[in-house]
C-alpha cells in the first residue's frame, strides 16, 4: 500500500520549559483509508495534526506527505495543497466576510480558476446542507453550522487528503450521520484519505484503522477489532468502549455466553439472534 | 418569545418564534434539537445576553422584556452562569486559574475566596494543577472546555445554562463531568438548563426534556414520553438514544414489539435477556 504520509520520531514542545507534547511518534497514514485518531484530552492529537500539515515543524524526527518533508519552507505550499484540515474551533478557520467568499477564499489562494469555483461553491455548499447561508456572516452562525461551513470550506478544495479535528463535535445525530457518510464516499469513491480526530467511538469503529494516544504516545495501532481486543488498556487511559462490546459484558454476567467478536451493534444482533434461534 | 436576528435588515432571520416554556427551580431540563433550530439563541435570553424582540421572559424577580431602557444585569448574572458552547468565547485572561476566578471576584468575592473556589472547582472538573498557570488558549479543546466550565461553577450560581457542555470532552471526562451536574442538581438543588446532541445524556439526567425546530418548540415532556415517540424524532433530524437504537435493531431482527424506552445499560441488558428467553417485550 502507498503511504501519503510518513511520520517517523516525532517529538515536540511548545516552549522550552514545557515537557513534550509529542514523544517519540512513528506512524503512516496509508493512501485512501480513514484512520480514526482516538485519545484523552490533551493527549497530543491536534498538536499531530498541526505537524502533519506543517503548521508546526517537530523539534525532533521528520514528517512527509506526499513525500515532502515539513521541515522544508519550499514545500509548505505543495504540502498546504494536499493536505485539508478542518480545525477544532471552526471560528479559528473563518477568513471571509460571507460564507460564500469564505469558502472562495480558500480556492482562491489554492490557485483554482474562477469557472471551477463556482461550480465547487455551489457543490460544497450543497453538500453540507448550507446553501441558504451563502450570505451569512460565517461568526454568526449557530455552532453546529459553523462546523458544517468549515467542511465545506475545505471538501471545495479537493484535496487528496483531509483531517477532521472534531470537525462533527456539535452536530444533531442526524447532521453528523450524513457528515460522515458524505465523507465516506469521498473516501471510497475518490480515494480521499480521511484522518479522524474524534471521541465518537461509534464512528471509530467504523473507520480502516484506529491509532490511540495517550499522553503524547502512539500507544496501539490497528484495525477496530484488533484495538477494541483488549478493552481494559482502552479503559484505563480514559477512553470508552463501543456499545455492544459494554452490553456483551453485562449479558455475560446474565448468564448469557457470548463470543468475544461483536464489535458493532449488527454484530451483537446477528450473534443474539442465531442464539436465539437454537435456544 | 420571538428572536429576530438583524432585524430591519436584508439579513433579517427570525431565530425564535412564540416560544412559551416554564423551567421550575431546582430542576434539570434538556434542550434538543437540529442544528440551527434556536437552542443557543434560547438560553441565551435566560441569562439577559438576548433580548426578545417581543414576548418577555422573567427569572426569578427578574423581568427582561424588549423594551430598549438600560437594566443592571449584573445581579441576574450573579444568579445564572453560562457556559458557552465554544469555551474560546468565555476564556479571556492570562492564566486558567484567573479565568476561573475572574467571575467570583466580578460579584464581589474577595481574592483570597476566589482562589480557593477556582482551586476547587478546576480540581472538580478534572484539570490537573500542572495547567493551572498556563494561558487558556495554550490548552487542548477539552482542557479549555474544562476551564470554561470551572469558571461558571465558581460564581455559585442558583442556575447553570450549559451549550453542549460534553463536546470535546473524552469519553471519560464526559462521564465525570455529566456526573458532576448530576450530583450538583440532585444535592445542592442546583437548577441546570442544558443544550446538548447527545440522546443518551438527554434521557438519563433531565426531569425535562425540550424539543425545538426551526425556532418552535415542538414538545416538551418527561425522558420517557419524548423518546416514546420515535418517528417524530427521526422527522425532525434527531434519534433515541443508543441503548433504545441498539434494542430496536435486535426487536426488528428477532420480529418482536418494540418495549418501552430504556435509557440505563443494565436495564438494556435485563431487556435483551427477556427478549432472548420470553421473547414477549414488555410493552
Ligand atoms: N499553543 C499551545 N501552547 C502550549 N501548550 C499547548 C498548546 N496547545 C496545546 N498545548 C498542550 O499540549 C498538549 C496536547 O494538546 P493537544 O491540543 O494536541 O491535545 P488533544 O489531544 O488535541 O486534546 P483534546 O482532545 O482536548 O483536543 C496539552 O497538554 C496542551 O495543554
Ligand atoms: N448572531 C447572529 N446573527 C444572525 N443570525 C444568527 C446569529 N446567531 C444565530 N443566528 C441564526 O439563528 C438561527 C438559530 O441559531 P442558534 O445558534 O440558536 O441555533 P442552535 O439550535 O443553537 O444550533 P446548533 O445546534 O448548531 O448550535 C440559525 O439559523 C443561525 O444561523
Ligand atoms: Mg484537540
Ligand atoms: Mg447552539
Amino acid at each position: 500500500m502507498e503511504k501519503i504520509i510518513e511520520v517517523s520520531g516525532v517529538s515536540y514542545f511548545y516552549a522550552e520549559d514545557d515537557p513534550w507534547v509529542l514523544d517519540d511518534v512513528t506512524l503512516s497514514v496509508n493512501k485512501g483509508e480513514w484512520l480514526s485518531i482516538i485519545g484523552h484530552n490533551g493527549s497530543g492529537k491536534s498538536t499531530l495534526a498541526k505537524c502533519l500539515n506543517g503548521l508546526i515543524v517537530p523539534q525532533k524526527g521528520s514528517v512527509r506527505v506526499g513525500g515532502f518533508d515539513t521541515k522544508d519552507e519550499t514545500n509548505i505550499w505543495e504540502i498546504r495543497r494536499l493536505v485539508g484540515m478542518v480545525f477544532q474551533n471552526p471560528d479559528n478557520q473563518f477568513v471571509g466576510a460571507t460564507v460564500r467568499d469564505d469558502v472562495a477564499f480558500g480556492m482562491e489562494n489554492h490557485g483554482i480558476p474562477r469557472e471551477k469555483m463556482i461550480d465547487r461553491l455551489a457543490q460544497s455548499l450543497r453538500l453540507v446542507k448550507m446553501e441558504k447561508f451563502a450570505d451569512s456572516e460565517p461568526h454568526r452562525l449557530s455552532g453546529g453550522q459553523k462546523q458544517r461551513v468549515a467542511i465545506a470550506g475545505i471538501v471545495a478544495l479537493q484535496p487528496l487528503i483531509v483531517i477532521l479535528d472534531e470537525a462533527t463535535s456539535m452536530l444533531d445525530p442526524e447532521g453528523r450521520r450524513e457528515i460522515i457518510k458524505t465523507m465516506r464516499t469521498l473516501n471510497k469513491e475518490h480515494g480521499l484519505t480521511v484522518l479522524s480526530i474524534t471521541h465518537d467511538l461509534e464512528e471509530a469503529v467504523n473507520s480502516d484503522r484506529i491509532l490511540v494516544m495517550n499522553r503524547g504516545k502512539v500507544v496501539r495501532e490497528g484495525s477496530p477489532r484488533e484495538i477494541f481486543k483488549t478493552p481494559e488498556l482502552l479503559e484505563k487511559i480514559g477512553l470508552d468502549l463501543p456499545l455492544a462490546i459494554k452490553l456483551r459484558r453485562l449479558l455475560n454476567q446474565r448468564g448469557i455466553s457470548l463470543q468475544d467478536t461483536a464489535l458493532t451493534q449488527e454484530d451483537l444482533v446477528n450473534e443474539l439472534w442465531t442464539l436465539r434461534s437454537t435456544m | 418569545m420571538t428572536h429576530i436576528y438583524n432585524s430591519k435588515t436584508p439579513f433579517e432571520r427570525a431565530a425564535l418564534d412564540h416560544v412559551s416554556l416554564k423551567i421550575s427551580s431546582g430542576s434539570f431540563t434538556s434542550l434538543i434539537g437540529h442544528t440551527g433550530s434556536g437552542k443557543s439563541t434560547l438560553v441565551q435570553h435566560i441569562n439577559g445576553l438576548l433580548r426578545p424582540s417581543s414576548g418577555s421572559i422573567s427569572v426569578g424577580d427578574f423581568v427582561i422584556e424588549p423594551q430598549k431602557k438600560k437594566q443592571d444585569l449584573k445581579p441576574l448574572r450573579a444568579r445564572v452562569g453560562y457556559v458557552f458552547q465554544y469555551p474560546e468565547h468565555q476564556l479571556f485572561e492570562e492564566t486558567a486559574i484567573k479565568d476561573v476566578c475572574f467571575g467570583p471576584m466580578n460579584f464581589g468575592v474577595s481574592a483570597a475566596e476566589a482562589t480557593k473556589r477556582a482551586e476547587e472547582c478546576l480540581t472538580l472538573v478534572g484539570l490537573p494543577s500542572l495547567f493551572w498557570h498556563r494561558s487558556p488558549f495554550d490548552l487542548s479543546g477539552g482542557q479549555m472546555r474544562r476551564v470554561a466550565i470551572a469558571g461558571v461553577l465558581a460564581v455559585h450560581p442558583e442556575v447553570i445554562i450549559l451549550d453542549e457542555p460534553t463536546a470535546g470532552l473524552d469519553p471519560h471526562g464526559q462521564k465525570e463531568i455529566m456526573e458532576l451536574f448530576h450530583k450538583l442538581n440532585k444535592n445542592s438543588k442546583l437548577t441546570i438548563i442544558m443544550v446538548t446532541h447527545n440522546m443518551g445524556d438527554a434521557a438519563l439526567y433531565s426531569d425535562q426534556i425540550l424539543v425545538m425546530e426551526a425556532g418552535q418548540l415542538k414538545m416538551s415532556g418527561a425522558p420517557e414520553e419524548i423518546f416514546s415517540r420515535e418517528q417524530d424524532l427521526r422527522n425532525m433530524g434527531l434519534d433515541v438514544p443508543e441503548t433504545m437504537v441498539f434494542l430496536d435493531k435486535l426487536t426488528d431482527k428477532l420480529g418482536l414489539e418494540k418495549g418501552r424506552p430504556v435509557f440505563t445499560l443494565s436495564e438494556t441488558a435485563d431487556r435483551v435477556a427477556d427478549l432472548l428467553n420470553g421473547g414477549a417485550a414488555h410493552v
